[in-house]
């Protein structure tokens, strides 16, 4: 096209707004830049808010399992922790007895023969700890048997106080508190 | 209005030319729009769509005065352009004459639409709107004078029927503009420095001789009736009968009157005349410079 112009003698526009320069073009592209970037940014964090939501009930269905097995391991958890408890209390007993244990062996010693030992109970009073009760029941014992087992707890430092003695059918109830003397 | 400039600055119609902006060629005012050209002679009137793409589209032709036609044309226009803005091109009751030592300038043209006593000097007429056309090289100019009064009555005929005119300018005038810029201005052949060119356009005519590289003579007439050919033979001839012998003699004409075309052509052809004519050649020059 040539460089030709045509003429215009047209009545001049009062309106007539001026033209913005060319580098003003930057305004309604930034914008527009801005949109297309909002859009892209909109979009990506509704999927992402999407893929967050999905996570989330994954989550959720995940700690339901977690709750559930912590739930189960809790339970056998008080399983063990009764049964520690019972051994604790049967440790306890255990070692609770540990001071009887001579009176039983020294009891036992002491029975010669053809004599038995149906029952041995020791009940130590808890108020008085230093005195013993003890009940023995002897299959075949006679008086002298009691006396060596007497003798026995003797040994010990043990003293019977009060004891009693009750045939019956062949077998000899003996009860007595051991008083335990310090020396 | 804030809302309407922010649209314009959005929507990059800030930074395009005016439609009725001057200093712009048509076609690039009106990049992807339509609009209308209507070109307007003493007894007749024609007119022909711009599509979006540039091209020339749907015209048409009547006789009688504009301040009829439009009214009975109103929608048919209206429906060619965006907007309602239309090229309109004059060819009756003006007058162009050779000038010598007119001021010349980059803003000479602006100037003369704006304050055209400050370019024409004592030449000025109140009554008259200008355009002027220098010759490239020499200090004669063309200079064209309209009537003021008929521009104003045109541009009111348009705003009565909801057309708002982008630029009004003379169909002839700028013919002659356009094909004395192309002799001179065709790198491919050397330019003549003597020549005649007649121009007729819309039952007006002008014919200008330059001998030697210099416009030497300028013969117009606008509004011309029936007897047309006779006429412009009595205007036309003496012009080439003072041009030395073999100085080519051009003619250009807007192509819409194909028998006053092809009678003049019979005489010119006498002289060895060359036709520059194209189809459509006033509404390409209108429609797209």
């Amino acid at each position: 096209m040539s460089d030709y112009l045509c003429h215009d003698f047209k009545s001049p526009r009062a309106d007539a707004s001026r033209r913005l320069p060319n580098s003003f073009r930057f305004i309604p592209i930034t914008f527009y830049l801005s949109i297309v970037a909002g859009i892209y940014f909109v979009t990506m964090d509704i999927l992402s808010l999407r893929q967050a939501e999905k996570d989330r009930v994954t989550a959720e269905q995940l700690r339901k399992e977690h709750e559930e097995t912590k739930a189960k391991l809790d339970s056998e958890k008080l399983m063990v922790d009764i049964e520690h408890a019972k051994a604790e209390h049967v440790a306890k007993w255990v070692e609770g007895t540990r001071v009887l244990q001579p009176i039983c062996v020294e009891a036992a010693r002491a029975i010669r023969g053809e004599v038995r030992i149906a029952e041995l109970v020791l009940d130590r009073n808890v108020e008085l700890p230093a005195q013993i009760d003890i009940s023995m029941r002897l299959t075949g014992a006679d008086s002298s048997h009691i006396s060596m087992v007497e003798n026995a707890f003797g040994k010990l430092n043990y003293r019977p106080y009060s004891p009693q003695q009750a045939r019956t059918q062949g077998m000899i109830d003996y009860r007595s508190t051991l008083v335990f003397i310090n020396e | 209005m804030l809302l309407e400039e922010i649209k314009s600055v959005l929507s990059f119609a800030a930074f395009r030319p005016d439609v009725d902006d001057a200093d712009i060629p048509w076609a690039k005012r009106f990049e992807g729009r339509k609009s209308l050209l209507i070109n307007i002679g003493r007894n007749q009137t024609s007119w022909k769509a711009v599509d979006k793409k540039g091209r020339l589209e749907d015209g048409g032709v009547q006789e009688g005065e504009f301040a009829d036609i439009a009214p009975q044309r109103a929608e048919e226009w209206r429906g060619m352009t965006d907007n309602g803005w239309c090229s309109i091109s004059v060819n009756h009751r003006f007058i162009i004459s050779l000038e010598s030592n007119m001021m010349r300038g980059e803003n000479c043209i602006s100037l003369l639409r704006s304050n055209p006593r400050a370019v024409l000097g004592p030449k000025f007429d109140r009554g008259k709107r200008y355009a002027i056309s220098h010759h490239p090289e020499a200090a004669t100019s063309m200079l064209l004078a309209v009537e003021d009064s008929m521009v104003k009555v045109t541009e009111d005929v348009l705003k009565t029927i909801g057309l708002r005119p982008a630029r009004v300018c003379c169909g002839l005038f700028a013919m002659m503009e356009h094909t004395v810029q192309n002799l001179a201005g065709d790198g491919r052949n050397s330019a003549p420095s003597s020549f005649v060119l007649i121009a007729s356009c819309e039952g007006s005519i002008a014919a200008l001789c330059q001998q030697d590289g210099q416009w030497k003579d300028f013969r117009c007439r606008s509004g011309l009736g029936m007897e047309m050919v006779e006429t412009t033979l009595q205007i036309v001839s003496p012009l080439v009968a003072k041009a030395p012998p073999g100085t080519p003699v051009f003619y250009v004409s807007d192509g819409q009157d194909e028998k006053f075309r092809s009678e003049l052509m019979q005489h010119l052809e006498k002289v060895g005349a060359r036709d520059l004519t194209e189809p459509d050649l006033l509404w390409q020059i209108v429609g797209t410079y």
